[in-house]
Formats: C-alpha cells, sequence, structure tokens
C-alpha cells in the first residue's frame, strides 16, 4: 500500500513538472506544432483516399496454355521475343503500352500482372485480384472444346469471387490464337461458356450456402445464364498473341486504365 | 550430342537457344518438365525422362535462383552424356554474368557457348581416354589403386558439378589438362575422400523414381521387374490356375465351404426401417479456421526459436539485419535439418520429407537473403509454399458436375474403392453413398467384396438404412463379373452413381492385384479411389507406389487407369499428425478428394489445404 502511494505521488509530481514545462513554451511554437502535425495527417489520408480510388493494375489470367505470356511481352514490348514455356511465376510489370510509346504527351503506365493459369498455381491469383482494376480472361480459341469445362469452372471461379463482385472489375473475355485457321469464333466461344455456366451454376447452387470457394451465385435464377446478368461488365474479344493483332485487349486497357 | 539447350525465366519467356543444335524437339519436352517435375516439387531429383513417340530424351536442368532463370539441357536418352552437368554449370556461371533483366536478345552468348561445350566436349574426351589408358595397368596391384582413383575422380567430378560448380572446379580441370593423365588421376584419386556414392545413389533412385512414374503415365507400360525401390519384392508367382483357390492363413486344411450366404430372406424384409437422416454431412459444412493463425505465423516465425543456442542467435540476427550475400546449400542444412525433422514427427513418410527437402534447397540456393529475414524463416516460407502447391490438386476435385455430365450421357457415374485391409472402404463408402443421397443422386452400391465374411452383410444393412439399391450376388463369385453386372443393372434401372465395394488386398499379393487390375480393365470406372488411413506411416509410399505400379503392370490396355482420388480415412485418431496426406498425395500426384473423419455418416469432410499446412509446419 505505501508502495501505492509512493507512486502516485512521484507521478503527480511528474505531472506538474511536465504541465510547468509546456506553460514555460511560448504558445506561438505550441499552435505551430500542432498545426504542421494536423496537416501532415490530412495530407496522408488524401493520398490514401487518392490512391484507393486509382488502382491501375489488370490482370492477365486463363487456362494453362493459352498464351497469356505472349500477350504480356507483346503488349510491352511488341514482339513474344524467342517464345515462351510454362511460367511458373507470375510476370508483373509497370510500362506504357508498346503501341503508345509512339504518342507524344503524358501517358499513365500501366500495371500489368501476368498471372501463371496452371492448376497447382492458382491461389497466386488470388494475391493479385485485390487490386485488379480490370481482368483479361485469355481463352485458347483453338483447343477450346477439349478445354470447355476447365475454362468454364475457372471462369466461374473468378465471377464469383468476393473481390470482383463487390468492385464490379470488369472482365474481358479474350479469344486468343483467332489468327489459325481452326480457331473458334468468338460468337460460337460465348454461346459454348454461357451454357457451360448455366450448367455449373446449377450443380454448384445445391451446395453453394457452404461451399466456401463460391462465395456469390451468378445470374438470374430460373433464366437461362447469360453475360449481361453478370453486375460487372463482361465483353469478349478476339486476339492473336503470335501476329501482334492485339488492338482490341489495348482498348480495353485504356478504358480501364485512365490515361 | 546435345539436343537443345534452353535458358529461360521461372515467368515463362525463352531467352537464348542453341540455334547450332537446330533440331526440332519433338512433342513438348520442356512443358511436360515443368508439369510433371518441377511444379510438383520434384526439382531435386538428378534427372528426368521424357518418352514422346518418335523420341526419348532425358533432360537435365539448374537454377539460378538469385536472377530467376532456368537453364535445361535435352538430349537422347540412349547417349549417356557425362558433361551436360558440367557444361550446365559453366553456362550457368557465365550467362549470369551478361544478364540484363531488361534485355531479350542475347545473341552474342552464341559464340560463348560454342566454345564452351568444345571444352566440356574436350574434357569427357579426355576422361574417357584417361580411363582406357588405365585398363592395361591395373594388373599390377600398385597400379589398382590408380583405377579406383580414376573412378572416384569422375564420380567426385560429376558430384561436384552436381553442386553448382564454382571456382573449385575450374582450377582442378586446368590441373588436369595441364598433367598427363597418370599421375593426375592419382592425385584426384587420393584426394576423393567422401565417395558421394550415396548422394549418387540417392540421386540414381530419385531419377528412376520419377522415371518410373512417368513410365506408368506414358502410353505401352512395360513390365519393369527391375525395381529400384526400397523394400520391394517382387513375387512372381506363376498362376496357371483360372479358378480362384481359397486363401490358406495357417496350416490347418480348410475343407469345408465358406458360402455362409442366407438363401432365405424372409427374416429381413418383416422389420421395417426407416431411412436414416443424420442431418448434413461435414462435406457440406464450412470449416471453421482459426482467423488468428496468419498472424500467428508471422510472429512465431521472427520470435528467436527456443533451440537456436545463444552463439548461433548472435549471428544469425547479426546475418539477418545486414542481409547475407547468397545463400549456400551449407546455410540452408541446419534449417532444413530442422525442418525435416518436423516434417517427420508430424508422420511424413521419411522418404517424402527427404525429397521434399532438396527440391526447397534446389530453389533456394543462390538466392539473397532480403534483410530482416533469418534464413530460417525464409526456408519456413519456401516449404510452406511448396507444401500448398503440392497439395492443391492438380485437376478439379468437384464430383457432382462429373455425376451430372455422366447423367447427362445416360451413363451411371461408377466409382471403385481399393485399399488394403482395414482401412474403412465399407465404411466411408456408406458415407459418399449419404452425402451423395443429400445432394438429390440416386446411388447403388455393388458389393464386389467377395471374400470377407459378412461383407456383403455389412452393405446390405447400410443400404437398407440409406434405401438404396444393393446389387450383390453373394460370396464366392468373380468381382469383376459382379461389378460388370451391377453397372448394367443401374443402366437399366436409371441410378446416377454406383458404388463398387472391393475386398482388402496387400499391395505386393501379386493374385489379388492381378484380380483387381483385372476389375478395373473390364469395368473402366470414372473414379478408383484409393482409401487410405491417416494412421499409416512410411507404408503410405509403399502402398500407393505399389498400387500403381501393380496397376500399370497388369493392365492390358495401352492406356491402363491409375488411382485417381485418395479418400484419406481415420482422421480424427489422429490429432495434428497429419503428414500421411502429404506422402499420399506427393506420391501418387492424385488429390485427396475426401476425408473421413468419424464412424457415422455425416463424418466426411473435404480436405482443407491452409490448415493442413499450418498443422504440418507448426
Amino acid at each position: 500500500m505505501e508502495g501505492m502511494e509512493q507512486w502516485r505521488n512521484e507521478a503527480k509530481q511528474w505531472l506538474q513538472q511536465g504541465i510547468e514545462y509546456a506553460h514555460q513554451i511560448p504558445p506561438t511554437q505550441l499552435y505551430a506544432a500542432a498545426a504542421v502535425l494536423l496537416l501532415t495527417t490530412l495530407f496522408f489520408l488524401i493520398i490514401r483516399l487518392f490512391k484507393r480510388t486509382k488502382s491501375s493494375t489488370i490482370v492477365l489470367t486463363g487456362l494453362t496454355g493459352s498464351g497469356k505470356t505472349v500477350l504480356f511481352y507483346q503488349l510491352r514490348d511488341g514482339s513474344s521475343h524467342q517464345g515462351t514455356v510454362t511460367s511458373m511465376e507470375p510476370n508483373e510489370g509497370t510500362f506504357i503500352l508498346h503501341s503508345e510509346s509512339s504518342k507524344k504527351g503524358k501517358i499513365k503506365p500501366v500495371h500489368l500482372v501476368d498471372v501463371p493459369g496452371h492448376s497447382r498455381l492458382r491461389p497466386k491469383l488470388d494475391e493479385f485480384l485485390p487490386q485488379a482494376a480490370g481482368i483479361v480472361f485469355v481463352v485458347d480459341a483453338l483447343e477450346f472444346l477439349p478445354n470447355l469445362r476447365g475454362v468454364s469452372e475457372y471462369l466461374y471461379d473468378i465471377l464469383t469471387k468476393a473481390s470482383v463482385v463487390k468492385r464490379k472489375v470488369p472482365v474481358l473475355i479474350c479469344c486468343n490464337k483467332a489468327d489459325k485457321v481452326t480457331a473458334h469464333s468468338k460468337e460460337f466461344i460465348r454461346k459454348q461458356l454461357e451454357k457451360e455456366i448455366d450448367k455449373l451454376r446449377v450443380s454448384r447452387s445445391g451446395i453453394s450456402e457452404a461451399d466456401v470457394a463460391n462465395e456469390f451465385t451468378l445470374g438470374i435464377p430460373g433464366e437461362a445464364f447469360s453475360f449481361s446478368h453478370c453486375s460487372n461488365k463482361v465483353t469478349i474479344a478476339e486476339s492473336s498473341g503470335l501476329t501482334g493483332e492485339i488492338s482490341q485487349v489495348e482498348q480495353f486497357i485504356r478504358e480501364h486504365v485512365r490515361p | 550430342m546435345l539436343e537443345q539447350l534452353l535458358i529461360f525465366t521461372r515467368g515463362g519467356l525463352i531467352l537464348w537457344t542453341c540455334k547450332e543444335l537446330g533440331n526440332a524437339l519433338k512433342g513438348s519436352p520442356i512443358d511436360t518438365l515443368i508439369r510433371s517435375c518441377l511444379l510438383e516439387e520434384r526439382s531435386g531429383a538428378a534427372s528426368y525422362n521424357y518418352d514422346a513417340p518418335g523420341a526419348a530424351y532425358t533432360l537435365k536442368w539448374t537454377f539460378h535462383n538469385e536472377l530467376g532463370l532456368v537453364f535445361v539441357a535435352v538430349y537422347q536418352r540412349i547417349l549417356h552424356l557425362l558433361y551436360v552437368d558440367e557444361l550446365l554449370a559453366m553456362v550457368k556461371r557465365e550467362f549470369s554474368e551478361i544478364y540484363d533483366p531488361k534485355r531479350m536478345n542475347y545473341n552474342d552468348f552464341d559464340e560463348t557457348f560454342r566454345q564452351l561445350r568444345k571444352e566440356a566436349e574436350a574434357r569427357a574426351e579426355e576422361l574417357k581416354k584417361s580411363k582406357q589408358l588405365d585398363r592395361p595397368v591395373s594388373d599390377r596391384k600398385k597400379q589398382g589403386q590408380v583405377k579406383k582413383g580414376g573412378f572416384e575422380g569422375g564420380n567426385k567430378k560429376k558430384s561436384e558439378a552436381n553442386d553448382g560448380g564454382d571456382g573449385d572446379t575450374g582450377k582442378s580441370y586446368k590441373l588436369e589438362n595441364g598433367h598427363s593423365n597418370g599421375n593426375h588421376v592419382n592425385i584426384e584419386g587420393s584426394r576423393a575422400v567422401v565417395a558421394n556414392g550415396k548422394e549418387n545413389a540417392s540421386s540414381n533412385v530419385g531419377a528412376f523414381d520419377v522415371s518410373k512414374l512417368q513410365k506408368l503415365k506414358s502410353k505401352g507400360g512395360k513390365k519393369t521387374n527391375a525395381v529400384v525401390s526400397k523394400g520391394s519384392k517382387v513375387d512372381v508367382d506363376p498362376k496357371k490356375k483360372v479358378t480362384k483357390k481359397n486363401r490358406v492363413w495357417d496350416d490347418s486344411p480348410q475343407d469345408s465351404k465358406l458360402d455362409f450366404t442366407d438363401p432365405v430372406e424372409n427374416g429381413n424384409e418383416n422389420i421395417e426401417v426407416v431411412a436414416t437422416d443424420h442431418g448434413e454431412s461435414m462435406m457440406d459444412k464450412e470449416e471453421i479456421i482459426s482467423s488468428d493463425s496468419e498472424a500467428e505465423d508471422e510472429e512465431v516465425g521472427k520470435e528467436s526459436k527456443p533451440d537456436t543456442k545463444k552463439k548461433g542467435w548472435f549471428s544469425s540476427m547479426f546475418q539477418s539485419i545486414a542481409g547475407k550475400a547468397n545463400l549456400e546449400k551449407s546455410d540452408l542444412e541446419p534449417a532444413l535439418k530442422a525442418l525435416k525433422d518436423r516434417l517427420m514427427t508430424k508422420n511424413v513418410a521419411e522418404e517424402i520429407a527427404e525429397k521434399l527437402c532438396e527440391s526447397v534447397a534446389a530453389s533456394l540456393e543462390g538466392k539473397k537473403l532480403a534483410s530482416f529475414t533469418r534464413i530460417s524463416s525464409t526456408v519456413q516460407a519456401a516449404m510452406e509454399e511448396a507444401l500448398v502447391r503440392i497439395l492443391t490438386p492438380r485437376r478439379s476435385i468437384d464430383i457432382l458436375r462429373d455425376v451430372h455430365a455422366a447423367k447427362e450421357q445416360r451413363k451411371p457415374y461408377v466409382v471403385v474403392f481399393v485399399g488394403v485391409n482395414g482401412v474403412g472402404k465399407s465404411t466411408n463408402l456408406a458415407k459418399v453413398a449419404y452425402w451423395l443421397l443429400q445432394h438429390k443422386i440416386s446411388v447403388m452400391m455393388a458389393a464386389c467384396d467377395t471374400f470377407r465374411s459378412g461383407a456383403v452383410e455389412q452393405l446390405r444393412t447400410h443400404a437398407r438404412r440409406l434405401q438404396i439399391p444393393i446389387f450383390e450376388k453373394g460370396y464366392e463369385k468373380d468381382p469383376a463379373i459382379v461389378a460388370k453386372e451391377a453397372i448394367q443393372e443401374a443402366t437399366r434401372n436409371g441410378s446416377d452413381v454406383v458404388l463398387v465395394d472391393t475386398a482388402g488386398r496387400m499391395q505386393d499379393n501379386e493374385p489379388l492385384m492381378r484380380a483387381l487390375s483385372k476389375l478395373i480393365y473390364l469395368n473402366n470406372p470414372d473414379l478408383v479411389l484409393f482409401v487410405g488411413e491417416a494412421l499409416v506411416g512410411n507404408d503410405a509410399v509403399d502402398q500407393l507406389s505399389k498400387f500403381n505400379q501393380k496397376l500399370a503392370d497388369l493392365s492390358t490396355s495401352p492406356s491402363p487407369r491409375l488411382i485417381d482420388g485418395i479418400l484419406l480415412t481415420k482422421f480424427d485418431t489422429i490429432d495434428d499428425k497429419v503428414g500421411a496426406a502429404l506422402s499420399m498425395v506427393y506420391i501418387s500426384g492424385a488429390p485427396v478428394m475426401f476425408v473421413g473423419c468419424g464412424q457415422s455418416y455425416t463424418d466426411l469432410k473435404k480436405l482443407n489445404v491452409k490448415s493442413i499446412v499450418k498443422t504440418l509446419l507448426k
């Protein structure tokens, strides 16, 4: 008990000393210090606000072998150099698109991420989705039908993720390898994907209350699924990574990353 | 002659290929290497064999972890080129000097590569000549040492190159060129200390294992009786008899018939049994993961561990703040050993833990330590990533979707449960049936365990409680035929799924494995589910590899069916020794589709990868 008393007395003494010291400082200095502190905190808050509204990351994703890495290098350098192999790690870069490097004026660089499509590396996508301003989902238009189930499952998973639905991230379905003769058209691909996702909806809705993977359901129950039912904008385009026909992809990127 | 040598980044861009060796590679060996080996955490193996129609290649690789580059050499398997490892090491050294992340074109490397290749080939020639010179000399006992020294020297060189040669190997080679062959070999022989024969042998075993796994998966399964894996006994028991003989466990003669099937079923029909409804199966319940797990992990990583000594703690703290230059294998050794021991205490098979550690070491060697991180936390992070990668399924395990797809084609979806004795096949079969019933799928059971007394009755009881049809033919019948008829019956009465129960059998019992293979070949099921218990230890590796091997060898079709999925049972009996899941997934490549955690109908759940990894590394 005595110890406590002593403690309390000492604390009181310190407090009094502190107050005396504070009184000694001329008031202008105190006000100046307080003002500077206030201004810096306001400054930081404003910066953070700005940063949050303007995220300029575009995520390139899709099944393995669909041509994401080729597209990445086309967008960046205008050529795919000596070819690619299956990616083991994501390719990231912040740059001005190659086709726009000749334009004059201030162009905002784009932060592009190419996430590997191999199923063992799927968890990597979740690292980049929260900062995505747009998703380019690359589909192999040549080997489309054999991979139809895999493609539609992956697309379904992406369209039902919380970070995509809540922030209404726009998705561009890019039918790659369109330069080949036997590649399917984008209308055909769109119809097939819509049919498959419709079936997936039915089979997944049975477990959707407890399925940890799919947090939202797609579309309007009772009606056949169509991409127009999604709350975020889903468009479809064609491209060819090897020959460099990527104008539609670049358009999409420019639309969603304010220059 | 080398077929091709590639340099590419981990992100997938090819930086340089040799233009002189312009042969186009048949098939896609590089992509297959990445998918089946490097991403499967087998990068500690020495080489990889690839078979394509018209070519058989061997691939060797090395990493430069700091710059994120991969160097791969491809050559024909029939040529046993010895200089490939050294060549890869030299190429790695030279290329990392001229590498620049912004540069995409490395045409000037052609010259350098040409010189390096000439050097390596010349050295290989000299080594061959030196071996030939030794042979006539070896008669004399004194010179016998020289020959042994020569071979050991050769071994040592190879193992040194395996370690990712530095300046040392360069020096030793220059020495060789200077002196005469005989002299030098003697010097080498006396220096050849640690016959890294063990390392070579283990790497050979690793290579063989991987190559065996590849052979299993490729078309044309040949009978490989030369099994290198440990503890295997090949029972070649030529059974000429067609009829199934009774199994005799002890010496007492068995003459009475074993079939006790009740010919009359009247007694059972009178009992009215209400269909069991035990509520929602745990498959559909969300897994409640503790939310503070993530923060815990990081904190534990940063705090000092109690088992490091005071001396080591200070130096490691200093290193962590300064950020050491490059990680060497010797630095990684203690951390990896500690991790391996921890994994083994969690019931991971010893062989698997070893291979995993090698793979993680291969991916971390030469990497720069970031400041304010300790070696052990870097190793732990790499190991965690590797574990998540292994346990994440390679393909979709959505069974309901597969069932719907089969329904559209008006075929029943057939699942066969296989495994050794006593792991819980019949119990878990009933649980899976219950779960499917909850999702409004009609199920039919097929009692193809015609050996064990009471197996058919057991399934009959389950079928009665769940009110689903069961197809049975009693005991002492051929299981393959019973299964075939069950599937035909299911097609007729419109069942969506057929669950086939088989008898338990040990993995090295040749006649029983042959019978199983016949069942699978005859009926071509949609899913072959291997049922394994979580209590199993090192035997898991043996069980799965033998099952896969026997299914491949004894099948008469060109593309044999292997194990497609794993059902892990008795998960509630192990507290945190969850390593069996990892061993099984690593050795077979099949995903864990269900986990049985109790003996009632609702005790079936999905594997939660994150929680398993957390438990393994705790």
